[in-house]
């Protein structure tokens, strides 16, 4: 640690001799982020005590529509104009395959940063072809919520849903047995994700492949479409996205819920929770064929190919992964850190987490990165339009997959993205 | 006249005509010309590696091969002829029925207004509301439809109304009289005085609302977001995709070339069948 902050004020020092024909001596970074409430409080107090340490660095945060769409088309507008501002981006990890084959960002290994400690499926978002080119800033994984006060243990096999978990909803008087995201949206394939996961399947292959026609994923399909149709899951979860999923959980109208970590703290409240105290989180269910599988989310942090000070933005990215900041970070705002060290049993995250450590834990080293390809909202825009199909009942699950199989194939090779195509990019494990 | 003060008046006349002219190119046939040039480029922004090199009719090929755009075209077909024939029906019987209310007409036609004023934005998440819970209809592919319609109805039949009521105001009274003198029923009245006078206020009222419907957005976007599946989406709404999901400027262009080509298709229709119609009655 010591020898990287010793280069990094070196690099600093040689920066700051080389572009001292800034004005008033200082470089200016501009770094566009999420600037509501506690979280955008904490990035101010952050970049306040950064810029404390480094005084010839001034950080200027620029406000961005919070919601993940809206900012994606700003970045793609500022960044195809060939603007070198902002320096800094706040990437969903959806995002960095596509930014790094259009060139928009920059390779981050000339930095040689040390990424040993960071969690693999947060790291194989942050590259793209052997190249990295972000740094995991927070996590967000896939959870099953499930009801400590009517169930032994939450479910293990996807079988358990119509079994166990649905007599355990009749008896109690519960409407339904387990409720997720199932409108037409990038939530939809989370929930897909983690269930084709559990019964053995994936979207892409290693070699950029698609898989999402496979027996496995009719399976995994089917049984989303078979928990509907057999009243385990309410049919309006067809247009429910995470805040209507949580009411109806919150509500104790459900005896599982698939959501994201943030429910957990909002769920805990009495004031407005009838379940405070009467939930705990675990892995989805599995398949025998498959495994307990969680949908990776969360940010990234990368620089803009065309940054006037790629240094010091790096510096800024540098400060605001190390260690402390995260814990900080996770302590305020409840955002999950991507460094596995933090999560040691008595480490410095223990009792400053809303969810116990152990649990978010074994979700969070199975997180999967959804299929890393430059074409992924394309692909999976293709995806959701077939699922809700299927999940609607205009067309059968396999019917549904070879539809958007020949979709997403046309999509690649259209998009010179053939698996025999040289841009074409690593999928995810 | 000597025909050089008529070639200056002519002068004069395009010189006066010019600005207004000037806003047209401006605002009207630049950016229908741009994109045109556009839909004959590949030009997806998030693949800037692909270029944006000519390509022909490409985008169009692509368009005729894609079955979510026809599907999208005849949902809004569908959607216009349905709700502008029900628009119209109720409009016709409120405004017969406001004509003769004698009491109160101001406030009541003032009420009438309030769903028209309404955002759209607004008046969707309400009937969403109504809907999504107490029924499972908007994940269904056909009973989806009945939310948008009847939203699309209750909001815009006041327009309706209000226009048609300016038209049966400019019906004189003594023709009434005439009728019942030679012992025509009320519904023969109806029939042969009020619908034929009435017919300019109609036409307009339709061309109005057709036009307005099939460019249906909003309110299919809050309402059902297109959805189950795409089961109601408007082409409206996958240009929108297209456009500013996807980023795909190059095919979004031609599928907005093809409905502009429809739309203009249709008003020249009615300009042709309609309007004619208009301008025998004003001789």
């Amino acid at each position: 640690m010591a020898i990287r902050n010793l280069a990094a004020a070196i690099a600093l020092a040689w920066l700051l001799l080389a572009c001292g024909a800034d004005r008033d001596g200082e470089i200016v970074i501009r770094f566009p982020g999420s600037a509501v409430g506690a979280e955008g409080e904490l990035l101010a107090r952050q970049l306040e005590r950064f810029m404390d340490q480094h005084p010839g660095i001034r950080v200027e945060s620029q406000a961005t529509p919070d919601a993940s769409d809206q900012r994606h088309q700003l970045y793609v507008q500022w960044l195809n104009a060939g603007l070198g501002d902002p320096d800094i981006l706040q990437l969903d990890v959806i995002w960095t395959a596509e930014f790094a084959a259009a060139g928009w960002i920059l390779s981050l290994d000339r930095f040689d940063p040390d990424t040993a400690d960071f969690l693999p499926g947060p790291l194989a978002a942050s590259r793209y072809r052997s190249g990295l080119y972000a740094l995991p800033w927070f996590v967000d994984v896939g959870l099953l919520y499930w009801r400590t006060d009517l169930l032994e243990e939450p479910p293990a096999r996807f079988a358990d849903l119509g079994g166990v978990v649905t007599q355990v909803a009749r008896r109690a008087g519960l409407p339904y047995a387990f409720v997720w995201q199932g409108a037409r949206y990038e939530g939809l394939v989370t929930v897909f994700l983690e269930y084709l996961g559990g019964h053995g399947g994936r979207i892409l292959d290693e070699q950029g492949v698609v898989r999402v026609d496979s027996e496995a994923a009719v399976r995994a399909l089917s049984a989303m479409k078979q928990a509907i149709d057999d009243g385990q899951v309410p049919r309006a979860v067809l247009g429910w996205q995470e805040e209507q999923v949580r009411f109806a959980f919150q509500n104790g109208k459900a005896v599982l819920m698939r959501n994201w970590p943030y429910a957990f703290p909002l769920m805990q409240d009495g004031a407005n929770s009838k379940v405070a105290g009467r939930f705990a989180v675990a892995p989805m269910p599995a398949a025998p064929s498959g495994e307990p599988t969680a949908a990776l989310g969360g940010s990234l942090l990368a620089i803009n190919a065309r940054s006037e000070h790629p240094e010091a933005a790096w510096a800024v990215v540098d400060y605001l992964t190390r260690p402390a900041q995260m814990l900080d970070r996770a302590a305020q705002v409840g955002q999950y850190p991507p460094r596995q060290s933090l999560y040691q049993e008595g480490g410095p995250l223990q009792g400053r987490l809303a969810i116990p450590l152990a649990a978010i834990r074994q979700v969070i080293e199975r997180a999967r990165s959804r299929p890393v390809t430059p074409v992924y909202s394309e692909l999976s825009g293709l995806l959701q339009v077939r699922l809700h199909e299927a999940l609607t009942g205009q067309r059968d699950p396999d019917e549904a997959l070879s539809l958007a199989a020949r979709e997403m194939r046309g999509l690649l090779a259209r998009k010179d993205l053939g698996p025999e195509s040289d841009v074409a990019g690593d999928a995810a494990k | 006249m000597p025909r050089s003060s008529r070639t200056g008046e002519t002068r004069l006349a395009w010189l006066l005509l010019a600005p207004a002219l000037g806003s047209v190119v401006a605002i009207a046939l630049f950016p229908l010309a741009w994109t045109v040039r556009e839909s004959f480029h590949l030009h997806d922004l998030r693949s800037p590696w692909l270029g944006q090199p000519w390509i022909g009719w490409a985008n169009y090929a692509e368009a005729a091969a894609d079955g979510r755009l026809w599907l999208s075209l005849a949902h809004t077909v569908g959607f216009a002829a349905v709700s502008v024939a029900l628009e119209l029906a109720l409009g016709l019987v409120l405004a017969l029925a406001l004509h003769r209310a004698v009491a109160a007409r101001g406030p009541v036609r003032t009420l009438a207004l309030i769903p028209w004023a309404l955002p759209t934005v607004v008046a969707a998440l309400l009937w969403r509301f109504l809907f999504d819970g107490p029924t499972d209809w908007l994940a269904d592919p056909l009973r989806a439809w009945i939310p948008i319609v009847l939203a699309d109805v209750w909001k815009t039949t006041p327009f309706v109304v209000l226009l048609l009521l300016a038209g049966l105001q400019t019906i004189d009274e003594s023709l009434y009289e005439a009728a019942r003198i030679d012992g025509a029923t009320d519904w023969q009245q109806f029939r042969h005085v009020t619908l034929p006078l009435l017919r300019p206020a109609l036409l307009v009222a339709l061309i109005f609302r057709t036009l307005d419907a099939f460019r249906v957005f909003d309110l299919i976007y809050a309402l059902t977001g297109g959805g189950p599946g795409t089961a109601t989406e408007p082409v409206s709404l996958y240009g929108f995709t297209v456009l500013f999901q996807n980023l795909r400027f190059g095919y979004g262009s031609a599928i907005a070339v093809i409905v502009f080509v429809v739309t203009f298709g249709l008003a020249l229709l009615y300009v042709r069948t309609v309007g004619a119609g208009l301008l025998e009655e004003e001789r």
